[in-house]
């Protein structure tokens, strides 16, 4: 049971769970400073493996440059993003307007339905199929260590996230943006008040978000071969998941969660069916919720 | 005063009436539906190409004078539910005197159900699960079931000396129709299966349960799966370094799949209806006709929507073209014999309804399809 096909078993786990984990990164980020959900994400993702794709059908470079045309397709579609679909629920500066659910509830609809308007726009101009990847840039190269196989994306999707944690750490603690993240974070009217510039603060964090969402949606599409206009729907309900199990604004908590959840897939599909492995992973988050309301490593929140 | 008006409203009715009989050009109705949207979509476009250009020729061709053949064409997302709706628009508009539709046994048995009641006669090009032509005397299909292919492959892989074999299926009824009656044949004639794994539709990262099946140390491994998902189990696998042969079904019979799996695909078996390098005369035409006008080549399936197309048309033709009814159509479709389609020669049987048909074997070699003896 106990073997070294689980093992591989564990490798193929945690390779899933940092592809859930590097999607939930930016999602968490948008979350803790804006408090609603961006279910245009998982659409930022695809047009970050789409921006790819193209470069590389078009120009075929390098594949860092590749990841690079993803960041500043993601950047920008972040920016378009919060113009199109949060700036105009922030308009109202009334006091009543600023503390209401209400409108925070509706930049919820409003993202959703972007997501749905590109991905139809996607699945109108590309097709829904997946799209052909050249081989050499396909992520599969096999590497052996031992008895063990892994693929070169699987390194690639680790140091990823290792670095897109690490790096998203020390700006937050490190940087002046980071600080006013994190005062908008905390409470955006005090942050108003003590005259940091929220809008900036705001734009800043989409565009930081959705880089990474981007460069995630690219690596990830090379690495299992498929790229196609619904493929930001799976990770990003993962994603989702993994940000609530997490505590909502614990960037670390929901990578740990992230993780989490991908071995637990892969330990079901193991022992059961692959099938169950979904059911997993929401029992997982209704127990969450039940024994641990704010999340695994949730603190309280202040909200004013 | 009011003899003379009514007298003149008689006369405007009668010629209104005169006018309509001498009318041309009645219009016959085929429903068609297929996902245009969502998962399957690919395979939906295909088939309104296949439809619009056996349409067209038959419009053009003039074997029913005075009878123009309209296609109306529906998207039914893949979802069951959608394939109810629009079996009951179907049923609904009096110019539909047939249905195709639709892809997946699924939402094929589902609208089935309404059109049993309707007593409108439906043919699905690709539907091969069991249950579907029990439904009514309504329903037809011109694909080969799981029940006929799947024992192929199994008696196949066992003659090329396989023993133990490992199977990947999708969970829907087709998967497991097919994977059920590979798992069955397979223990008949002897062989042993070491693992029956389904995944969910959508699923991408087979690695799991490539690990998985690695386990139990198979000769060979039967997956049941469209070329999306097969394109990423041939990728993977081959990076895992699992070196085991593949047996697919005609579902992988697709172009699309070399151009997605690259060299991963080779060495791959699978079974087909159609192969568009084919010599015949028929095959070649309905070819050169589709990429004109569409671009590319047709794999299987489309050619399976063509022959529906086909096969319907010329039920409504020994129906009686524009005096065919339902009824007439339907009974039309069940003395189909000897049908000469891109996809070989088709017989429903006039009981069952079942399709009789030859499926061909290939094998992938540097990236071609090749057909085997």
């Amino acid at each position: 049971m106990f073997d070294i096909f689980f093992v591989q078993q564990l490798v193929n786990g945690l390779s899933v769970g940092f592809i859930y984990a590097l999607m939930a990164i930016g999602f968490t980020l948008i979350f803790g400073v804006l408090n609603v959900v961006n279910f245009a994400h998982g659409e930022v993702y695809m047009i970050g493996a789409y921006a790819g794709w193209l470069s590389i059908t078009i120009f075929a470079p390098p594949l860092f440059v590749v990841i690079l045309v993803a960041l500043a397709v993601g950047a920008l579609a972040g920016f378009s993003l919060e113009r199109i679909a949060f700036r105009p629920f922030r308009r109202f500066r009334d006091e009543a307007s600023l503390k209401s659910k209400a409108i925070r509830e509706a930049t919820l609809l409003s993202s959703l339905a972007i997501s749905i308007i590109v991905r139809e726009a996607a699945e109108k101009i590309f097709g829904s199929n997946m799209q052909t990847i050249p081989q050499e840039y396909l992520l599969l190269t096999p590497i052996e260590i031992g008895p063990l196989t892994f693929a070169s994306g699987q390194f690639l999707i680790f140091g990823m996230s290792i670095v897109m944690l690490g790096g998203l750490q020390w700006l937050l603690k490190r940087t002046q943006v980071g600080l006013s993240i994190r005062a908008v974070a905390n409470n955006p009217m005090g942050a108003t008040y003590v005259g940091i510039n929220t809008e900036r603060t705001i734009i800043a964090t989409f565009i930081i978000g959705s880089t990474l969402g981007a460069a995630a949606g690219l690596v990830v599409g090379l690495y299992q071969g498929a790229i196609f206009p619904a493929m930001g729907f799976a990770p990003g309900i993962k994603a989702f998941v993994a940000m609530v199990m997490g505590g909502l604004s614990s960037i670390g908590g929901a990578v740990v969660c992230a993780i989490l959840l991908g071995v637990a897939e892969a330990v079901t599909t193991s022992f059961f069916a692959q099938g169950w492995g979904d059911l997993v992973a929401y029992v997982f988050l209704v127990i969450t919720l039940i024994f641990f309301p704010t999340g695994l490593f949730g603190g309280g929140r202040d909200r004013v | 005063m009011t003899h003379r008006r009514n007298f003149l409203f008689a006369a405007v009715f009668l010629a209104v009436l005169a006018g309509g009989a001498y009318a041309e050009n009645k219009t016959v109705a085929i429903g068609y539906h297929a996902p245009l949207s969502g998962e399957n979509a690919q395979y939906g476009v295909q088939f309104r190409n296949s439809a619009m250009l056996a349409v067209d020729q038959f419009n053009k061709s003039g074997k029913l004078p005075g009878v123009t053949i309209v296609l109306k064409f529906e998207d039914s997302k893949g979802d069951a539910k959608e394939g109810v709706n629009i079996a009951r628009k179907f049923s609904d508009d009096q110019s539909i005197v047939a249905a195709i539709g639709d892809f997946n046994s699924t939402v094929s048995m589902a609208a089935g159900q309404v059109y049993a009641q309707t007593h409108l006669a439906q043919l699905s090009q690709t539907a091969s699960h069991p249950d579907f032509v029990k439904i009514s005397p309504y329903q037809f299909r011109n694909i080969t079931t799981m029940d006929y292919e799947s024992p192929l492959v199994a008696k196949w892989a066992l003659a090329n000396g396989a023993k133990k074999i490992a199977v990947v299926a999708i969970q829907n009824d087709w998967g497991q129709t097919a994977a059920a009656n590979f798992v069955g044949a397979v223990k008949v004639n002897g062989g042993e299966i070491t693992d029956t794994e389904f995944f969910n539709p959508g699923t991408r990262d087979f690695r799991s349960i490539i690990t998985k099946i690695a386990r139990g140390q198979p000769d060979a491994i039967f997956i049941a799966a469209f070329y999306e998902d097969g394109s990423a189990f041939l990728q993977q696998k081959t990076q895992m370094g699992i070196k085991q042969t593949i047996y697919g079904t005609s579902s992988l019979s697709e172009p699309k799949l070399l151009e997605l799996a690259g060299p991963a695909a080779n060495n791959m078996y699978a079974t087909t209806t159609f192969l568009a390098d084919s010599p015949e005369a028929n095959v070649q035409a309905y070819v050169k006709s589709y990429d004109a006008r569409y671009g590319s080549k047709p794999q299987m399936f489309a050619a399976q929507a063509f022959d529906a197309t086909n096969i319907v048309l010329s039920a409504i033709a020994a129906a009686g073209g524009a005096n065919a009814t339902r009824a007439k159509v339907r009974d039309a479709l069940a003395k189909t014999k000897n049908f000469p389609g891109v996809t070989g020669i088709t017989t429903f049987d006039p009981e069952t309804r079942e399709p009789a048909k030859t499926l061909t074997k290939l094998q992938i070699q540097n990236g071609k399809y090749v057909l085997l003896k």
